[in-house]
């Protein structure tokens, strides 16, 4: 490779360094700003999501199944006692592997 | 008259330059050609299998290509974010305005007058621009999609997901229509940047005045 020219030497003033670090920070920032807003954003939904729950539960006159008068006739009049034989093969589901279709 | 000689060569493009614009060719072409298959899905599960493991292979490229070129020649990346970004001048415009003479030069064969240019004219400024931003997302944005997918939110792995497609494709447009016709039409360039880097300084004089009146020193 022969040549008789070559760019002079790179120099950066001061003015150009701030310039490209001032640019750099706002690419930075405006990235990190916007991956910041999603997660809030997304755990918002979640604690929204969580008090909605706790908000239903508080409002049910009957919190636990036990106490709960049409679930105990149901087990009276046609599936026997809970966790019986009866109740399991009813209600339990069963495990497919499903991983190879 | 010019002060320089008939026979005179400048280096347009060190080593450095080169071997990352080889990355980019290896890199970034396969995977975009991947990407619009991958996107548009006309093979079957192998054949779109194959698409997606060349895909990989061309954004690893593009990421080590990317990123060993930022740490080992900050002086190049220096020189082209000034050219680039801090050099826009009134001349742009009306370079951009005229598209750079290349609409009477390649369709009426017809030479207009253009503002003369530094090392990039104002249209590979403006592609340099886009192409700084558009890989630094298609990067970041394809990195979240292959180490990071079941990490994420689903909100970042949206928009990671359509900011990869859009900016992708739009990039693709930006190479294929306009970088590789424009840099094979403009021969002297594309055989300095495939070749040894050099270009004759009378042909550089035509396309880049500033550059080679401004920037050039002999060698000693």
């Amino acid at each position: 490779m022969k040549y008789d020219y070559v760019e002079k030497a790179i120099t950066v003033t001061r003015r150009e360094f701030i310039g490209m670090l001032g640019i750099a920070a706002a690419m930075l920032w405006t990235g990190a700003f916007a991956v910041t807003d999603l997660v809030a954003d997304r755990n918002k939904y979640i604690r929204m999501r969580t008090a909605g729950l706790y908000k239903d539960d508080e409002k049910q006159a009957v919190r636990q199944s036990h106490n709960n008068k049409s679930l105990m006739k149901m087990y009276e009049t046609w599936a026997g006692k809970p966790m019986g034989h009866l109740a399991e093969e009813l209600f339990h589901t069963r495990y497919y592997d499903r991983t190879v279709l | 008259m010019s002060k320089f000689a008939e026979d005179a060569v400048a280096l347009r493009h060190a080593l450095p330059s080169r071997l990352f614009h080889w990355c980019l060719v290896l890199g970034f072409i396969p995977a975009a050609i991947t990407g619009v298959i991958l996107f548009l899905r006309p093979l079957g599960p192998e054949g779109m299998h194959l698409a997606m493991q060349i895909h990989i292979v061309g954004a690893w490229i593009l990421m080590i290509g990317s990123t060993l070129f930022f740490l080992l020649a900050s002086d190049r990346v220096a020189a082209f974010w000034r050219d680039a970004f801090f050099s826009w001048k009134n001349d742009d415009i009306i370079w951009l305005a005229k598209g750079g003479g290349y609409p009477q030069k390649m369709l009426l064969n017809k030479e207009i007058d253009v503002p003369p240019m530094g090392k990039m004219n104002s249209g590979q400024k403006m592609m340099g621009i886009l192409v700084f931003f558009g890989t630094l997302i298609i990067i970041a944005s394809g990195a979240i999609l292959y180490f990071a997918l079941p990490l994420v939110p689903k909100a970042i792995a949206y928009y990671a997901d359509k900011a990869h497609l859009i900016v992708g494709l739009f990039l693709t447009l930006c190479v294929f229509c306009g970088h590789i016709p424009l840099g094979i039409y403009n021969w002297a360039a594309f055989k300095s940047m495939f070749g040894d880097g050099t270009i004759r300084v009378k042909e550089a004089e035509h396309h880049n005045k500033l550059w080679v009146e401004e920037e050039l020193k002999k060698i000693s």
